[in-house]
């Protein structure tokens, strides 16, 4: 026992002196913590080339991953309740970021200027504000509305990539006939979303889906443009496989990838899927915007966000960080791993794959920037018009009268 | 104080803390953000009984509670059923007593995880069992409630019967095993049959046994959010969605913290409604007793 006690007491001294030795570097380079969910191989090499950045400029990086975004988020939100906030953690932008910046919770980010106003899509610099400063440090644009298909199933039934809806559900029925699933769907809420809003887009047009999500118009609501798209939404419904309910993205991905699916409407992080399999998107699995008759990208955009700093060279440090991760080169690097597309619409496209490079020329143009709906309406808002969807995709009693009606009112509750 | 009632009270006061801390005042709370309008973010910005309102209109949670309610009776009457079955049979000495009960045992060592990932597989159209009959040549057998917005939550009943009636299997061959052996005689004796002696006699006399079990189902009735998080995901859509999901999620991602609060304070109430009324009588027949 008392051996045990002297030989903890040496380890305590040992400590404290590691302790010591630790704080002096500290003060020389500020260790900056960073909280992310970017765990998964593209993610993962996507955040290692902001972080050699960082490290090539002399910073002290310490990583801070929590797997699963919902997760890493209400981790975050629950440091900073408990008191002990991370000084740099990621986020998306939407409704739960600005009612942290409303409750001062998060700072404006460091060093953000007008440079910004100037290479940031338009859209995203009015989500990325808080009462006109930047709350947030974007990191990367998702594109929601990307159609991806089996290229050698396609040409063995003969068919060309649909550029409308009835030109889809009829080469969709082709693929039926010879066995085929033509949709490889996920039957998740927000995968259903994700299809729903190809069709709203395709049938509507981006001016319709701004009037319904960025608007909020009870008039386009009860439209019966509305009424058009939950009929072609339901007429898909014979397109897919019985297992979809339940399926994750990636196992959908995977069905396409195999053959036995010839479409899926995904998000284009399931790029970095395709390119895990040893396929290159765009090549063996093609990539075009879901059908619509106006070019339109609708984007998820993650972002880093701030606490403020416990001393200046935390302040420092969080500063440094922004520079590096919107420098044009680092932003190249990191979305070109990553599957996504630079924020910064002055970045060159060398380097990218096909996908990509199509929606960096399409984001310039700031009328097809649309916002998800995760981004755009507020998390209870969003999370009723997942469940209408969903609840009308998964019950084939319900007409299209009546979806358009949970979708109306799931709507206007929240209004 | 004297000294010897001390050391009991010194021994029982952390436990009495956590329980007045963890339990009673955590409730207080949960209450109290039910009655604001919080979102992500715990605020005091009361707003009375307005999320109430809102969780009462939302179709969800109707679904969620009539699937609660659904799954409760058929859960517990099915693992009863099926435990008490199985019970009788091991009773009637069959040869290898000691492999059966510890194959019906088995499911009750995993989690309902574990339970809900495994039958997602069997009940998979394209994978489990649907697609081995059809492998047989059956080729028009359907066995696709998973997937069905009207059957899912009966899946959820399967997987949580096959899970559980080995722990009331248990229950009950313990209370078979504790019938006193004179009974049978005497019935014997008497030439009555014996689904008879079972029917009339040995089931009243277990009465608490089958109490003891309804218990503790209940208690998984309530909490149950596991199994359906693994087996259905709530889905397809939120057809076999259930109180605790609703809650969790409203909570966790939907920045609705007082929705979810309000959804809380409704189990709760749930639970007194059924609780409340059996603690009474215990009570009243104590003072009486």
């Amino acid at each position: 026992m008392r051996g045990r006690l002297n030989r903890s007491g040496t380890a305590a001294k040992a400590m404290a002196i590691a302790c010591l030795a630790f704080m002096g570097t500290a003060s020389a380079a500020q260790e900056l913590e960073v909280m992310h969910w970017l765990t998964s191989g593209g993610e993962s090499a996507s955040l290692s080339v902001v972080r050699q950045a960082y490290r090539d400029q002399g910073g002290v990086w310490r990583d801070a991953p929590v797997p699963g975004g919902s997760a890493a988020r209400a981790a975050a939100v629950n440091r900073i309740l408990g008191g002990k906030p991370p000084p740099v953690f990621l986020f998306s932008l939407g409704a739960q970021l600005t009612e942290l910046s409303s409750h001062g919770l998060v700072i404006g980010a460091p060093g953000a200027g007008d440079e910004w106003d100037r290479v940031l899509p338009p859209l995203l610099a009015r989500s990325a504000r808080y009462q006109g400063q930047y709350m947030a440090a974007p990191l990367n644009i998702h594109g929601e509305n990307w159609m991806f298909y089996n290229r050698a199933l396609l040409n063995q039934a003969g068919l060309a990539v649909p550029r409308t809806w009835d030109a889809f559900i009829a080469a969709a029925a082709k693929l039926k006939t010879m066995g085929k699933t033509p949709i490889a769907l996920g039957g998740q809420p927000w995968q259903e979303r994700l299809l729903f809003n190809a069709v709203l887009l395709g049938v509507g047009g981006r001016d319709f889906y701004r009037r319904v999500y960025e608007a909020l118009d009870e008039a386009a609501l009860s439209s019966p443009t509305m009424l058009a798209v939950f009929r072609t939404f339901a007429g898909l419904r014979p397109f897919v496989d019985e297992g979809s309910p339940g399926r994750r993205w990636n196992q959908a991905t995977a069905m396409l990838m195999r053959g036995d699916a010839a479409f899926q409407f995904m998000g284009d992080w399931a790029k970095g899927d395709i390119k895990a399999a040893g396929m290159e998107p765009g090549v063996q699995i093609g990539c075009a915007l879901a059908p619509a008759p106006d070019p339109a990208y609708i984007m998820v955009v993650d972002a880093f966000a701030f606490t403020r700093p416990r001393d200046r060279a935390t302040a420092e440090a969080q500063k440094r960080f922004v520079s590096v991760m919107m420098d044009p080169a680092v932003q190249a690097g990191l979305n070109r791993a990553k599957g996504s597309i630079p924020v910064r619409t002055d970045v060159p496209d060398d380097g990218f794959d096909i996908c990509a490079k199509q929606a960096m020329a399409l984001v310039r143009d700031p009328a097809t920037n649309l916002a998800s709906t995760g981004m755009g309406l507020s998390g209870g808002m969003a999370g009723a018009v997942d469940d209408a969807i969903s609840h009308f995709w998964n019950d084939p009693r319900l007409t299209p009268e009546q979806g358009q009606e949970l979708l109306r009112k799931s709507i206007l509750a929240f209004r | 104080m004297k000294p010897s009632h001390r050391a009991p009270t010194l021994a029982l006061l952390p436990a009495g803390l956590i329980t007045f801390v963890c339990f009673y005042l955590f409730i207080a709370w949960t209450f109290a953000i039910s009655l604001t309008s919080s979102q992500l973010l715990p605020s005091w910005d009361f707003v009375g009984l307005l999320q109430y309102e809102r969780l009462f209109a939302s179709a969800r949670w109707w679904t969620a509670m009539g699937n609660m309610a659904l799954y409760g009776i058929l859960f517990i009457t099915g693992c009863l059923a099926v435990g008490y079955l199985l019970a009788i049979l091991i009773d009637r000495g069959v040869r290898a007593e000691g492999v059966y009960r510890t194959i019906f045992m088995l499911p009750l060592s995993m989690s309902f995880v574990v339970t809900g990932i495994i039958w997602q597989w069997m009940l998979n159209p394209g994978l489990g069992i649907q697609q081995a009959v059809r492998g047989l040549g059956w080729e028009e057998f359907a066995f696709n409630w998973l997937v069905r917005a009207d059957r899912s939550i009966y899946t959820v009943v399967l997987a949580g019967i096959w899970q559980q009636s080995g722990l009331c299997m248990a229950l009950f061959l313990a209370g078979l095993r504790g019938v006193d052996p004179n009974i049978w005689k005497a019935a014997k004796v008497d030439g009555i049959p014996i689904w008879r002696v079972y029917a009339s006699i040995i089931t009243p006399m277990l009465r608490p046994v089958f109490f003891t079990a309804a218990i503790l189902l209940f208690s998984l009735v309530v909490k149950s959010f596991d199994l359906v998080v693994a087996l259905t995901g709530g889905g397809p859509g939120f057809s076999s969605d259930l109180p605790a999901r609703f809650v969790m999620e409203h909570i966790l991602n939907r920045q609705e913290l007082g929705l979810g609060a309000a959804g809380a304070c409704m189990m709760l109430a749930t639970i007194a409604a059924v609780v409340g009324p059996y603690l009474y009588a215990e009570i009243r027949q104590k003072k009486g007793g």
